[in-house]
């Protein structure tokens, strides 16, 4: 997997773009990874989607596995969440459909993660360029971020509006859920230590 | 040499004829480069001219031979005319991937019918247009030298090379050359127009005709799951997925990657649909058993199908199995999953491994690139590609004059990614077909369920052994009920797969060709489908035997309710005259049936009885074979007379058990005297209070064996039954302990809380 022999910045965050077809998962992916060079990208090699990033002066490596052409799949749907560190679930501002299956998508995930809650998941609404074309409301997508308990960013892929926003967004949330998790283990191995057994409340 | 450009020809800012070679792999004729303009990233776009057509340069071209990054229509077609060497008659070696790539992707841009178009129009324009290179040349056919002629050859020359390289574009449109042919005709050449002549090309039926029975070599296979062999198995899903697989064009591709949805695209949307069915089917076997050892012995099947299908290379169908058998409704069946044997657990890791998504599917990629000879690519993988290249790059690039040209880039990209997909029309399938265990498959494939259903059952399988979830009782789940679909497909293929699946079955299994099948037979057959009713239920006339109708009619009523539609609430009763030789009761009004013959109506569907003047009062919905309460008693006791009906379904269901019981009862009183019909209703369902060993007046040792035989297996059922509720309550003193341990540990929190406060 990680076998990368020249530069092995430390962490690699795992992202999955989830979404129904046609919301634009795919060309926020690209602007994400290649802005204007997107001509150079090669659909087929290893590292297309892999990316140093500095997150918060930190170096880190972003691995993104978009969907894209796999919705339908969805037999095996599943099999790819499970490798997701965090998820961008994608809908398109001007497709009322695709706002409704952004509810199926987090209830998958959920069910993948062992219904962890807390799993780092960013709610994007895109084509924010298309404005006049809406038939999502901000405030009925943000209502839906405020219930699940997660953010809500509105991008556009075409014009670059929140791309880096949200990618950043989730990879902070990744970040911060490893730590934690470490921090978690640590604790509880010292605990263990002390042949003392702890509950978390 | 130099032509004035026809046409559509692409701009002429680009002048100054000039030295040939000045890049790589030069052509031989003249080229010409010349200035810089911008458009794309920021590098400068350089414009060459050649053959008297320019096009936009690109410096590390991805096809050999010319390196186009944009150009016309006209442009490319008239490059690719130049690949051929008119003399030897055929293509430059070096140069032979341009026409190709072309040809391979054309679809993707402009239809079939443009660029024979724009080929027509090339050729008409050698006589007025291209000027020859020959001085007072009479432009006769004769003329080896003459530009013109030579043009015409290599255009007839591309032609033929297309003909030959992708004989499916002609098949799916036989007219597509007509015009081409009849302006070559005109010209009286009979050497060029054997050169286009379409009709010696191999046979593509299949690509029309949605089935094509392949020969069959008659050999018999079991159809029953449990004994079909793995290899077996593996070899006919490949043979169904080669089949799907090669219908699917260019332009289904491009329509997806376009659109994203499988509207109007029934080729994938076929292909997608065998994926996801099988990919259930495999879960939905897994968890029809009920112990752990049969799940995981099931899951090892499976398994070795996997190893069949990764030797043939089929690796769209392993990723099926894998991600079937990977999925988290089977993976968190920890009880069945410490029955598989290691090496199968290896196994499966392995081909996770391979085909595992990270680093953009490198492994799977790999292993693709090192196969030869027939493999099947995994279709989602490279949907993918087709998608980001579309969304990465546009279809038409503008160039400096503003003229709109098509993006050769992209088209050599794409043709990378066609390379792999088209490769299966290249191979032929290394397996026999075997259509009636094919269509046995098929029909299994064809049933929906959905992921929520699924994981309900994997759920209520093996409980979640935590304490907030206490076990669900496992429901009884009849296949008819429990479905509901995803996307059903249209009901004429259904039908037709249930006729031919039917078909098979009866050929296999109907050993007395007298167009029924056995009780016995059918219950192994049912293997094959999880969720099947019993017997009784199909057997809609209670004959004791299914006939190749009923056995349709189910299926197909089967499916039409799995689709959750319309159809089923305006479901008629479809009641026909019956002459009854027993007692039989009137569902609507409970009154005895009266007359000799043609006493009442029977509905062909459900079963239902009624009174001719009740029948269209009847407020009963009708609904598959399911009989209840007083009609059932009738049904069963026809049935029992049947000698070969020996009852043994797979999974006792409650109603099952009910229907069981109440046959006992029912025998008691048909085999007996002759009792008054009116006593048949009151019957209690309490089996053991029936002495039925004692009055039994049997007149034939057939009926005792028979019935013998039931009560063995009853009794086997019972010890099952009872191992079970042994099973449940060692699962509730699980529970018991979690939740005093549960309890233990908040206590330990508190005091430890305490602890630290003093």
């Amino acid at each position: 997997m990680s076998k990368n022999k020249a530069q092995p910045p430390s962490v690699v965050h795992k992202v999955i773009m989830v979404g129904s077809g046609g919301v634009g998962k795919s060309a926020l992916t690209l602007q994400f990874m290649y802005e204007e060079f997107v001509e150079d990208y090669e659909p087929t090699k290893a590292d297309s989607y892999r990316k140093k990033v500095v997150l918060d002066s930190e170096e880190v490596q972003i691995d993104i596995l978009d969907t894209a052409g796999q919705e339908d799949y969805a037999a095996i749907r599943d099999n790819y969440f499970r490798s997701g560190e965090g998820f961008l679930c994608v809908f398109s501002i001007t497709e009322l459909d695709s706002f409704q299956q952004t509810v199926e998508f987090r209830e998958q995930i959920l069910r993948v993660k062992q219904s962890d809650e807390n799993i780092p998941f960013v709610l994007v609404g895109n084509k924010e360029d298309l404005n006049d074309k809406r038939v999502v409301t901000i405030e009925a997508a943000e209502e839906r971020a405020r219930q699940w308990g997660v953010n809500y960013v509105e991008t556009s892929a075409k014009t670059k509006h929140n791309v880096d926003k949200s990618f950043f967004t989730l990879l902070r949330l990744i970040r911060d859920k490893k730590l934690q998790e470490a921090a978690l283990n640590t604790q509880t191995n010292k605990k263990k230590d002390k042949k003392r057994r702890c509950v978390v409340l | 040499m130099q032509a004035e450009s026809g046409g559509n020809a692409t701009p002429t800012n680009i002048i100054t004829p000039a030295e040939a070679g000045a890049h790589g792999s030069s052509p031989k004729r003249g080229g010409s480069v010349s200035g810089t303009s911008d458009s794309g990233r920021g590098t400068p776009v350089r414009h060459v001219l050649q053959h008297g057509v320019s096009f936009v340069e690109e410096e590390k071209p991805l096809v050999p031979g010319i390196p186009v990054r944009a150009g016309s229509l006209h442009t490319l077609v008239v490059l690719a005319a130049h690949c051929f060497d008119e003399k030897e008659g055929e293509v430059i070696t070096d140069k032979r991937e341009f026409p190709r790539v072309l040809l391979l992707v054309h679809e993707w841009f402009i239809t079939p019918k443009e660029l024979v178009d724009e080929i027509i129009d090339l050729y008409r324009d050698c006589e007025s247009k291209i000027s020859c290179s020959v001085v007072n040349c009479d432009h006769s056919p004769n003329s080896g030298q003459c530009t013109r002629q030579q043009l015409k050859r290599k255009l007839c020359l591309f032609v033929r090379f297309w003909i030959d390289e992708f004989a499916e574009h002609f098949h799916a449109n036989e007219k597509l050359l007509v015009d081409f042919q009849r302006l070559v005709a005109e010209e009286g050449q009979p050497d060029l127009l054997s050169l286009v002549d379409t009709s010696s090309m191999p046979s593509y039926d299949w690509i029309r005709s949605i089935s094509v029975r392949a020969p069959c070599r008659g050999r018999k296979v079991s159809l029953v799951f449990t004994n079909i062999n793995p290899y077996e198995l593996a070899e006919q899903l490949t043979y169904i997925e080669y089949k799907e697989f090669r219908r699917i064009s260019v332009f289904d591709f491009k329509l997806y990657a376009q659109t994203t949805s499988l509207k109007n695209n029934p080729k994938l949307e076929r292909s997608i649909a065998l994926f996801n069915g099988l990919c259930q089917w495999i879960q939905c076997m897994v968890l029809s058993k009920t112990t752990p050892q049969e799940r995981s012995d099931v899951i090892v099947k499976f398994a070795n199908v996997a190893q069949r299908l990764r030797q043939l290379q089929n690796y769209n169908t392993l990723m099926a199995i894998v991600g079937g058998l990977t999925h988290s409704a089977l993976a968190r069946l920890n009880k069945t999953n410490s029955c598989i044997p290691p090496e199968i657990h290896k196994l499966l890791a392995e081909y996770t491994e391979l085909l595992s998504s990270n680093n953009n599917f490198s492994n799977y990629r790999k292993a693709l690139a090192q196969s030869t000879g027939f493999y099947i690519p995994i279709l989602g993988v490279h949907l993918k590609d087709l998608i980001l290249l579309h969304t990465a790059l546009p279809d038409r690039v503008e160039g400096s004059t503003g003229a709109s040209m098509i993006n050769f880039r992209k088209m050599s990209q794409l043709s990378q990614t066609f390379n792999v997909l088209v490769q299966v029309h290249k191979n032929a399938v290394p397996v026999e077909a075997n259509m009636d265990l094919i269509n046995t498959i098929r029909l299994s494939l064809d049933l929906h369920y959905t992921e929520d259903e699924i994981y309900e059952l994997s759920l209520a399988r093996e409980p979640r052994n935590s304490v907030s979830s206490p076990s669900t009782p496992t429901k009884p789940v009849v296949f008819a009920d429990w479905v509901a679909g995803v996307s059903p497909p249209n009901p004429e293929t259904i039908n037709k797969h249930v006729h031919d699946m039917v078909d098979a079955v009866f050929k296999n299994y109907d050993h007395d060709k007298d167009g029924l099948i056995s009780q016995a037979e059918f219950e192994a057959i049912a293997g094959n489908f999880p969720f099947i009713d019993s017997f009784c239920v199909l057997d809609a006339d209670q004959d004791g035997s299914i006939s190749k109708e009923e056995m349709e009619t189910y299926f197909i009523r089967a499916n039409r309710n799995a689709s959750g539609n319309a159809l089923r609430s305006s479901f008629k009763h479809d009641f026909h005259e019956k002459t009854y030789f027993q007692p039989t009761f009137c569902s609507h009004c409970t009154g005895l049936l009266w007359g000799l013959i043609k006493q009442g109506w029977k509905c062909k569907d459900c079963g239902l009885n009624a009174h001719k003047h009740c029948k269209d009062l009847v407020v009963m919905e009708c609904r598959k074979g399911i009989h209840t309460s007083n009609n059932t008693l009738q049904q069963l006791a026809q049935q029992l007379k049947s000698p070969t009906s020996t009852s043994s379904p797979a999974n006792l269901t409650l109603e099952a058990k009910r229907k069981m019981s109440m046959r006992q009862k029912r025998t008691t009183y048909t085999k007996g005297t002759q009792t008054n019909p009116a006593d048949i209703c009151p019957l209690s369902l309490d089996v053991q209070s029936i002495p039925y060993a004692d009055d039994y007046s049997l007149q034939n040792d057939d009926d005792v064996n028979d019935l013998a035989q039931e009560n063995r297996s009853l009794k086997a059922k019972c010890q099952c039954q009872q191992e079970e509720i042994h099973m449940l309550q060692n699962h509730i003193g699980n529970i018991r302990q979690h939740t005093i341990s549960f309890i233990l540990d908040q206590m330990d929190t508190l005091h430890m809380q305490r602890d630290s406060q003093v």
